[in-house]
Order: C-alpha cells, then structure tokens, then sequence
C-alpha cells in the first residue's frame, strides 16, 4: 500500500524510461520521457497499431510495464498494486473511450453517481454533482437509459462520468472515431471545455490527423521517442 | 448510488434470466419447506387426533388398523366387539372413561360414529381441548344426530335439518359406490348439534347414539328374516348391540401423561387373544416411523431440487459473463478494486438466492393451503396450514447460502477479468 502524499506542484503526468512489451505478442513499447503539466492539453497522433491505447492503459495502470515510471499527480502508479491502484486511478484518472463504454441499462446520471461511488467525493455532493456535470455538457434526459441517448449525447455522458472525481489528467482515447467530421470537431471541443472548466489535463489519442488543428500542444508518437517494434527487436 | 443498485441495476439489465432462475429457486425452496412444514403438521395433525384416549380396544387386524379405523375413520371396521366382551371390558377396570363406538354407516361418504353420550362429556378429540359446540348440544335420545365442523361445512347441513343414513361407507375402496350400501330412508335423523372445528379427523364425522345404529342394523335383520316392520328399542336383542371399538381411559392425575397402570392393563388386555388393543398415541408415533425412510426420500428429492437450481444460478450468471465483463472493465477503470467486483458478482448471486427462498416461502404457504384442501376433500386429513417459522428460516438461510456459494465461481472469473482486453471496441 503506498504512502505517498499527492502533490499540488507536480506535473499531471510524467513517464520516465517506459518500457511495455507484450510477450506473446512479439509486440515492445519504449517511451523514454513525457511530461504533461497540470491543465494542459496534448494531442497524441499515430497510426492504428503503433501502441496509443497500450500507452494510455499503462497510464491508467490497467497494464504493467517491464520497467520505467508513470507518475500522475506524482504518484507512481506502478508503485502501488491491486486496490489501491485502482483508488488512485478512480480519483486521479478519467478516461473517455471511443464506444464510450457507458455501462447499459443504468441511465446517464446514474452512469456519473457510479463514477463517484468509486471516488473520495462526499456523498451528499453526489446529486448536485452527477446532475450538474451533466447539464454543463447539454444532458437534459438525466434519467434516461444512455442506450436511449443519441450517440452524441452518449458521448458527453461519458465525458461527465471522466470528470466526476475531479480527475488530474483526462485520458480519451480515439474520442471521435465513432463521429462525423462536425460532430468530432463538436465533441473535441466538448471535451477540451470540460476539462479547461474542472482544471484537469487532457491526453488524446487518436489516429486522425484533422484532431491537430484543436490542439496547441500535438505530437505524433514517434516524434516523441516512443518507439514501437518486434520484441527483442530494435525498436 | 450504492454496490447495491449496481447490482440490482445488473439483474434488471438480464431481467428475464433473472425472474425464470428466481422462480426456479423459489419452486425449489418452496418444495423444501412445504415438505418439512407438512411432515411436522402431519404428526401433529395425527397425534391431535388420538385425543385422551389411553386405550382403543377392537378387532382389527393389528393396533395401527385399529387407530386408523377407529380414531381416524380410515375404513369401517369388519368385525365387531359382543355385547358380553363390552360388558367384560367395562367390569375388568375401574376405567376414568369408557366410551364405546360402532363405525360402519355414513352419509354423503361422510363416517357415523355411534357412540354414548360419554363420548361428549369425557372423550377429548384433542388432549386438553374437550369438545365445543358451535350450535346446539349432544345428541339425548335416538335418532338425533351432531355433525362436525367439516361436515357441516361441506354439506351444508344445519340445525332441525334431516337426514338418512347409509348402511357402509358407501364408497368402496377403489372410490366408487359399494355394492352393499344401502340407504335407511324409514329413519330419519335429526341435526341437534354442530362441533366447533378441532382440526382433527372427528370434524369430518357424525354423531348418533348406539341405539339408534342398533335399530338399523335389527330391521336389516328382520328384512333379512323376511319380516317388515319398524324397528325400537323393545325389538333389539344382544346379538344386536354391537360396537366396533372401545375408547379407554385410566384415572390419572396429570392429564397429559400416561398413568403408571397403562402399562400393566395394557399387557393384561392383551394376553386376550381375540381382542386388539392400541395405544393411539405410540401407533401414530409407529405409524410416522414407519414412513420416516420415505419421508426421508422426499426431502433429498427437495434438496437435489434446491442444488438444482443453485446449478441455474450459476449457469445463468456464467452465460451472462461476456456482456458482464465489458461491465466489470468499466467498474475497473472507475475504481472498483478486484474484491470490489468480486463481492458485487457474490452479492447478486446471493440476491437471487434470498428473492427465491422468500418467494419460496410464499409458495410454500400457497401450496400448503392447497395441499391442505386436497388432504381434506381427497382423504379427510385435518392439516392446519402452518409454516414452521424455524424451518422456514433455516430453509431461506440454506438457500441464500447456497446461491452464495454458486456465485462464487462467477465471482472468481469477474475478478479475474482482463480489463485492457475487456474495454475494446465491440465487434
């Protein structure tokens, strides 16, 4: 169990000497160092396969490297196993997915309370919470079944449940395969908005070049070091 | 928000599933606790009916015939007690209660006990509980007649109403008419008396005195002499006045144990060879050990029937694992710990398990009122719809538990679900 205390002055997320690789796979990760400060928003760009989702998972520490660091907030993420891991994601983690991965047969604003029952948040702001977080993103239907909801409403729920816990970093990944170009740009906004409004910071990934314009700070991954191959191969 | 209505959230989500395994569960609890519930009302149901007789003496092949013949009206009995054995009887003890019966004839398929007026004033149909009347009073002279609750009830009878009766049951044993019933139309009974219900097989029976039999059974014999006429009293000779059994009672201070001379009396009636004597109380009690092994069976049938549906509980959360693992991911990524979701998937299971007893528990209450109807209308068993609150306690904790064990399986696999490989885009 650790026993790090969080830290106001540290970066939102930070990746030192990361090494992944898949062993029945044949397929190896290498990251030597990426720093994201709190708030700030960056656009990851690469082709399907070259490790995006791997890198965002090894983020949320749902996947375990071989070696290097992943610190958010300044916690390792790594450092800590099993529950409390899985604390420290819930409070410090949000992520969007590209189906959005809403849980079916709960409505939207029980999609959000679920998010925070995980959380540290009191349980008497859970109400106003949910429901203004969901309203803040244009949800009038809070009640609904999200499967009732259009595809872009079921996106903001997804970006409402991300923000629920008052995340430090907001991981989405590939956020507008699933959209038309007007409703990608739409829900990139949506989503950039959202976090600027709770002060969190923002990691995209995705395989679409048009996301770029959106982003100040955009980078593709092999730009940034992170090099992808064979295992045991030269990366 | 809470783990709860995660869960019940989850189970509403596969609604159909759910309600079909929680029927299952329930049917199966239900079948448990019907047939616990029923074997110990049956006993008791059985042992309410000896009343506070010490002794039955008759003529039947064996005590447990006699007791079901002569306290449960099982048959009517084939062979009788003389009038000089009865008096015999009478004078061998200082007897606290002799009440003699003669069973044989019936109305409506209904038995008719004829007794004497002792059977009223001394005989309890159910130890500490003497007989009330609903309406009217004892019969006092020939021809009236007292009718049981269930009786009453049934057909309606009331008070000044008369009646015929049948010489014989007037069913055989295989459910249809007898071929020697016949009805005494030249004497009509009167209905001056309806028991309250006792809850025993005595409320399915009516009450004349002896004479009254006697005189129908002397003009069977003048028919038979070829000599038409109406019977009385003056006409009766001993040959006549017969009974069927005789219900004993020995002085006792403490009415509810059996006085240290029953004992002794009952090995002394014994040794006469032509006469059977029972103890009611321990032949009901033979009687129950001797349907014990059966009794037994049953209750493993409802029990393989109960680890049945554990099976379905578990099959059903097992079938339901592909759509539950994009769930579990998703809880994952949210916080939940591993022990989080395993509890989740353990809670639901144990949810099935707890709506099936408590369901069950209301099927069984159902099933044993309608059991309880059929006892009465198919074979004249007085059962009193009671579920034992112990057993059906125990019965929902043994399910609850059990469908807790079969949700650990599925726990085990929702804790170990992948979640990277879980929260992929489908198809």
């Amino acid at each position: 169990m650790s026993t790090q205390s969080p830290s106001q002055q540290a970066p939102a997320l930070e990746i030192a000497r990361l090494h992944f690789r898949y062993g029945d796979r044949g397929f190896e990760l290498q990251l030597p160092h990426l720093t994201l400060a709190r708030g700030e928003e960056m656009l990851l760009v690469g082709r399907s396969g070259c490790g995006k989702s791997t890198l965002l998972q090894l983020i949320a520490g749902l996947v375990d490297p071989m070696s290097g660091t992943v610190k958010v907030g300044g916690h390792d993420m790594h450092a800590v196993r099993g529950a409390a891991r899985d604390r420290l994601r819930g409070r410090s983690i949000g992520m969007v997915f590209q189906t959005f991965n809403l849980l079916q047969g709960f409505t939207a604003r029980e999609n959000v309370l679920v998010a925070l029952l995980m959380s540290d948040v009191p349980k008497s702001e859970w109400p106003a919470r949910a429901e203004g977080l969901l309203r803040s993103l244009g949800i009038e239907r809070l009640d609904a079944r999200v499967e009732e909801l259009s595809v872009g409403q079921q996106q903001r729920v997804a970006v409402a449940r991300a923000l629920a816990c008052n995340p430090i970093l907001v991981l989405a990944d590939e956020p507008t395969a699933s959209l038309d170009p007007d409703n990608a740009a739409n829900a990139v906004r949506v989503l950039r908005d959202a976090c600027r409004e709770q002060g969190a910071s923002l990691l995209v990934v995705s395989h679409d070049p048009s996301l770029e314009s959106h982003f100040a700070r955009r980078e593709r991954l092999d730009a940034i070091g992170v090099a992808v191959g064979a295992a045991g191969g030269a990366a | 928000m809470s783990d709860f209505a995660i869960v019940l959230r989850s189970l509403l989500a596969r609604r159909f599933s759910t309600i079909v395994v929680v029927l299952l569960v329930a049917i199966s609890a239900g079948l448990l606790l019907a047939i616990l519930s029923l074997r110990t009302a049956g006993e008791r149901a059985f042992q309410r009916g000896t009343g506070n007789a010490h002794l039955l003496v008759s003529k039947d092949g064996s005590p447990l015939v006699s007791v079901l013949n002569g306290l449960f009206y099982a048959n009517p009995p084939k062979a009788p007690i003389a009038y000089g054995e009865l008096a015999q009887i009478r004078a061998s003890f200082p007897w606290a209660m002799f009440v003699p019966t003669a069973v044989g004839d019936s109305y409506r398929g209904f038995p008719v006990v004829a007794t004497t007026g002792e059977f009223f004033s001394k005989f309890e149909p159910v130890l500490g509980e003497p007989w009330k009347f609903a309406e009217g009073r004892a019969f006092e002279r020939s021809f009236e007649v007292v009718i049981g609750a269930g009786v009453a009830r049934e057909t309606g009878l009331r008070m000044g109403a008369e009646l015929v009766l049948t010489h014989g049951s007037g069913k055989s044993r295989e459910g249809g008419e007898a071929e020697h019933a016949h009805v005494h139309e030249e004497y009509k009974f009167t209905v001056v008396g309806i028991l309250a219900p006792t809850s025993s097989p005595h409320d399915r029976a009516l009450f004349s005195d002896l004479e009254s039999t006697w005189i129908l059974h002397a003009h069977d014999r003048f028919e038979r002499e070829g000599k038409h006429k109406t019977v009385t009293a003056g006409d009766l000779v001993e040959e006549d006045r017969v009974v069927t059994g005789v219900l004993l009672r020995l002085p006792s201070r403490d009415p509810r144990s059996a006085p240290p001379a029953l004992v002794a009396q009952y090995d002394k009636m014994r040794r006469d060879g032509s006469l059977t004597v029972a103890i009611p109380s321990n032949e009901v009690q033979r009687l129950f050990s001797i349907v014990a092994s059966i009794d037994v069976l049953f209750l493993a049938m409802a029990a393989a029937t109960l680890v049945s549906s554990g099976f379905a509980i578990l099959l059903s959360m097992i079938n339901s694992m592909a759509e539950r693992r994009r769930q579990v991911a998703i809880l994952r990524v949210l916080g939940a710990s591993q022990a989080r979701i395993f509890w989740l998937v353990l809670t639901e299971s144990t949810v099935v398990g707890l709506a099936g007893a408590a369901l069950g528990v209301v099927v069984c209450a159902v099933g044993l009122f309608a059991a309880t109807r059929w006892l009465i209308a198919a074979h004249g068993i007085v059962i009193a719809p009671e579920l034992d609150p112990r057993s059906a306690v125990l019965v929902a904790m043994g399910t609850t538990l059990l469908a807790a064990i079969a949700g650990i399986v599925p726990s085990v696999l929702a804790y170990r679900t992948p979640v990277a490989r879980n929260l992929r885009p489908l198809g």
